[in-house]
């Protein structure tokens, strides 16, 4: 019998429907969980057994008298704490907002609520998702479950680490220029930055509202597509709120892959950035497994990376300042070193810059467009590495390797990260899978037939945590 | 008679046209002698294209000989501001930098008129780059008011407000990023309207701001106007910003009674945030006595500070326009005129926190004025708060010492209408209200203008120059 | 911010931005420039974080 904490959404739902797991079980082996490892892991700034019990009892009590409402209820969830909890404090990992108490829920905080969700915390983030692996903020930075002197990224850094250590079934991430996928990644595990405005960003403080997405965090593809189904409502009072039909996850899921097309964006990886051998081997490998699955593999041509990551640091870095200047004017002190930095320079982006970003923008969503013509997906890495040492991420975050994940962000089209093996030294290698937008459904639907067809996602990290749980 | 034929409006010429009572070449050949006679004065065109009319004017009349005219705009006249592309004739926006530029394609819109059957007469003088005016340093002079040529226009549709208070066509086409189709719709006399924010294709019309810029049509009347949009009015996938609306008939309301209809007045705006002059003033009190007596309720309305408009639209406009010519301002800055250089070049000093600043106003003042607009079928305010100024005493930088009366809806994307109300006495010069709707509401705003100027006599004056 | 921005600090926004003026066009430039200030000023005010810019953008297919 599966462990508990390695039980998926997907497998979970339906002992739970059948009353052969109660959520109250469920949610007390979470909670002590995360008694016992979260010391070494920091995956979350505020942990909340009482209200989590509490719901979990009241989840209990509803399946028991036949209002089972769906595979998310009686799920232990952890939010990343850029997400507004009312009544709880919503820190975004930093001094300046240590006691901002919401008093309403985001959008996404009360659909998850809505489907009987178990909230068991507040996850660790970088601060205000922008500053980087940081020591000088009121917690601590999350480390990488797979091995702790190793960095799970970010943003949503808690994110990742919480569901790669088993620490929460399921999760939200954002993800503004990788911040779900680039964790993802690193922490092995499956997230998805869905199309923009198909998840409300409404109550979700801002980094760069038109970059922003939120999106699902979990160990499947499988998992995210079953929150989505939760998550993509259009939402009036999200002005970016797409209105659109939503997709059928749960439907996509039950489909196979056959006759579809991959698009390889090649050049990103063999000349635009310097990748490792190993992140691309295991691109090679999972093309294979494409083929055997009968989808048709073809190379295809985008603009140089560079093109969208120019653009999208000018969008990002102008409108994060103009959110953020009033504050970092009067407060700086209240600000940790990296986000201050990163957020000051921009101050330096100028009105044309940042426009000329935009018309470069229109110009790369045509491009990518066409492209999509020929194929019906596109693949590339997530990261252009393995998890480098804690906070060590500045080469990896130097011009000669610019971003594969911010592609999307610019371009607003699904993107979702996948394990696409293990490193010699035993670290998660990635793999990104891009829709059009509003196929998120069919990026989900690749996903998962890859990670069926494979073995990863058999391996859970840290045999340290299995052998500490052994040992009690 | 010939003469008299440019005094003709765009309704009266198309019954004529149809009922084979008026040859559309020889309204062609009038326009064609207004021309020679009037524009060493006025100076409204960079390219007078007389031959190409007569070509367009002799297929038009042909074919209404055989068919009968496509619409009312068949055989009319009209010239086209020099922004809006014509295959295999220069474009320029009255610039050095592109004085040899000849687009292969014609504008969006310029291909609806065509397709209307209208007769294009070249190419009309406009500040540099929609912007820069009124520039003596320029390839051209600037144009001159017909009602006292030594004034200004009002800009930037400068060419097409002369062109059309002159007869030297029916109708010609303006855009508006600030005001540049009402500004001069109401110095030269003219109905002008901005219509709503993507209502027609901006493709092909050289930018300013491409989150500001409205093409529209500038004519004698309220009725010609709506007519003119008619032609031009259509969906374009092409233009990101064209919206996928279904055209009304923007005609269909003209002659119902507008009694009733409920008329909200913005009186700190041309009394307070910029003082109006005298005569405007007394026209908005007329115009509002003229409603009153036609049946509307009129209500007072309160919106941001005028103000307000102005600096989020100066922001988005400077920073846009910067974008978009930054590489040639520093590459050839002397093919630049230096009232469009200086100007475009404040655009640098701004930051990109600063345009995602006013963007956020902008959703404001969005929001304030749909609240400020329920219940209400038009707002009513100057067309312009002062009659045409001297042309060698217009300020550089009166947009930022002043705020721009017509800029708020280029910021908020209303349908926006320019129509005479009066003129000046001991002047004789055109003063003009504004009419503002809800989005895509341009034919209740038509509507009431329309009733406007059938209860007033102002069509009736022409400029004194037309009589000479 | 209402003192007369300096002409040194100026000319490095001049310089920044690629834009050379004339000398004798200097100081009317700069009385416009602060008069862009009160406008950069104008458009700032205390907002909640929900207070989002006019050009969010849709991705096609929106």
């Amino acid at each position: 019998m599966t462990a508990l904490h390695d039980l998926t959404i997907a497998e979970a739902a339906p002992l739970l429907k059948a009353k052969k797991l109660s959520p109250v079980e469920l949610t007390a082996s979470y909670l002590s969980r995360i008694e016992a490892f979260d010391g070494q892991l920091n995956a979350y700034i505020r942990v909340l057994p009482e209200q989590a019990m509490a719901a979990a009892r009241k989840a209990e009590g509803e399946i028991m008298k036949g209002g089972y409402k769906g595979p998310l209820h009686g799920v232990p969830i952890g939010l990343k704490d850029i997400y507004n909890t009312k009544g709880i404090a919503t820190t975004g990992h930093s001094a300046l907002y240590k006691d901002h108490v919401p008093e309403e829920d985001a959008t996404t905080t009360r659909l998850l609520a809505e489907a009987g969700t178990i909230l068991l915390g507040k996850l660790s983030t970088w601060e205000f998702a922008i500053g980087g692996t940081s020591f000088d903020l009121p917690w601590p930075p999350a480390k990488n479950p797979w091995n702790l002197a190793h960095d799970p990224a970010g943003s949503s850094s808690g994110s990742g680490a919480a569901i790669a250590a088993g620490l929460a079934m399921g999760s939200m991430g954002t993800d503004t220029g990788g911040s779900i996928r680039g964790p993802a990644a690193w922490c092995g595990i499956s997230g998805l930055k869905p199309t923009y405005g198909l998840v409300s960003r409404r109550g979700i403080l801002p980094l760069s509202f038109s970059l922003d997405h939120g999106g699902p965090m979990c160990w499947t593809s499988e998992d995210c597509a079953l929150m989505m189904e939760v998550l993509a409502q259009h939402d009036p009072l999200d002005p970016g709120s797409a209105d659109v039909a939503k997709p059928d996850f749960a439907g996509s899921l039950q489909k196979d892959v056959k006759g579809l097309r991959i698009g390889v964006i090649r050049h990103f990886f063999e000349s635009d950035a310097e990748t490792d051998p190993e992140i691309k081997a295991g691109i090679e490998a999972a093309l294979v497994t494409f083929r055997e699955l009968g989808c048709e593999v073809v190379d295809v041509t985008l603009s140089p990376l560079s093109a969208y990551g120019d653009a999208a640091t000018l969008i990002s870095r102008s409108e994060a300042f103009a959110f953020h200047e009033e504050t970092l004017k009067a407060t700086p002190e209240l600000y940790g070193e990296l986000a201050r930095q990163r957020i000051m320079m921009g101050a330096f982006v100028r009105a044309c810059d940042y426009v000329n970003a935009l018309r470069e923008r229109g110009r790369l969503i045509a491009e990518i467009a066409t492209v999509f013509e020929s194929v019906d997906v596109l693949i590339c890495p997530t990261m252009p590495g393995v998890a480098p040492k804690l906070g060590d991420l500045g080469n990896m975050m130097s011009r000669s390797r610019p971003s594969f994940t911010r592609v999307f962000n610019l371009t607003g089209s699904p993107a979702l990260s996948v394990c696409s093996g293990f490193s010699a030294a035993g670290l998660p290698l990635n793999m990104q899978i891009v829709g059009r937008p509003f196929q998120d459904d069919l990026v989900l639907r690749v996903g998962s037939a890859f990670e069926k067809a494979t073995a990863f996602r058999d391996l859970r990290p840290a045999p340290w945590v299995q052998q500490a749980l052994a040992a009690e | 008679m010939t003469s008299d034929l440019t005094l003709l409006t765009i309704r009266e010429a198309s019954t004529l046209i149809a009922e084979r009572k008026l040859s559309p070449v020889e309204l062609t050949k009038a326009c064609i002698a207004r021309t020679q006679a009037l524009d060493a004065t006025l100076i409204t065109y960079v390219a007078f294209t007389p031959e190409l009319a007569l070509e367009a004017a002799e297929a038009a009349e042909v074919e209404i000989g055989t068919s009968g005219p496509r619409g009312p705009m068949h055989g009319i006249p009209v010239g086209l501001k020099d922004i809006y592309d014509t295959a295999g004739v220069a474009t320029t926006a009255h610039s050095n930098l592109l004085k040899s530029r000849v687009p292969t394609e014609d504008a969006f819109t310029v291909t609806k008129l065509r397709e209307s059957g209208a007769v294009i007469t070249g190419k009309l003088g406009t500040f540099e780059f929609a912007i820069g005016g009124p520039s003596f340093d320029l390839f051209t002079p600037p144009a001159r008011n017909p009602w006292d040529p030594a004034r200004t226009t009002g800009g930037s549709s400068s060419g097409s407000g002369a062109a059309v208070a002159a007869g030297m066509v029916l109708g010609a086409t303006g855009s508006d990023t600030g005001g540049s189709i009402r500004s001069p719709s109401s110095l030269c006399g003219l109905a002008g309207i901005k219509p709503t924010y993507g209502l027609l294709s901006r493709r092909g019309i050289l930018p300013l701001s491409q989150s500001l810029d409205h093409a529209g049509p500038m004519c004698w009347t309220v009725e010609d106007a709506a007519l003119m949009l008619q032609a031009m009015a259509g969906h374009d996938p092409l233009d990101p910003a064209c919206a996928d609306v279904a055209v009304p008939d923007f005609t269909e309301k003209l002659d119902e009674t507008v009694k009733g209809k409920t008329i909200g007045v913005i009186r700190h705006f041309h009394e307070t945030d910029h003082q109006a002059a005298p005569p405007v003033l007394a026209a908005i009190e007329q115009a509002i006595a003229v409603y009153t007596s036609l049946g509307c309720v009129i209500k007072a309305v309160t919106l941001p500070p005028l103000m307000d408009f102005a600096a989020v639209g100066l922001i988005i406009m400077s920073s846009e326009a910067f974008a978009i010519h930054e590489a040639d301002q520093r590459a050839t800055p002397e093919l630049y005129g230096e009232i469009a250089r200086d100007r475009i070049s404040m655009g640098g000093l701004l930051t990109g926190a600063d345009y995602v600043q006013a963007l956020r106003r902008r959703q404001e003042l969005c929001a304030a004025v749909a609240e400020a607009m329920i219940g209400v079928d038009v707002l009513l305010t100057a067309g312009s708060p002062f009659p045409a100024q001297p042309i060698d005493k217009v300020p550089k930088w009166l947009m930022y010492q002043k705020p721009s009366i017509t800029m708020p809806f280029n910021v908020t994307g209303l349908p926006a209408l320019a129509l005479c109300a009066g003129y000046e006495p001991g002047t004789g010069l055109p003063v003009a209200i504004q009419l503002v709707g809800h989005p895509f509401a341009e034919t209740t705003v038509f509507q009431l203008g329309h009733a406007y100027e059938q209860a007033t006599q102002w069509r009736a004056t022409r400029p004194a120059l037309l009589a000479a | 911010m209402s003192e007369t921005i300096s002409t040194e600090a100026f000319q490095v926004l001049l310089d920044r931005a690629g834009i050379s003026v004339k000398p004798e066009h200097m100081d009317e430039m700069r009385s416009a420039y602060m008069l862009l200030q009160a406008m950069r000023e104008r458009v700032r005010k205390p907002r909640g974080y929900d207070a989002e810019p006019a050009h969010i953008f849709a991705p096609a297919g929106r």
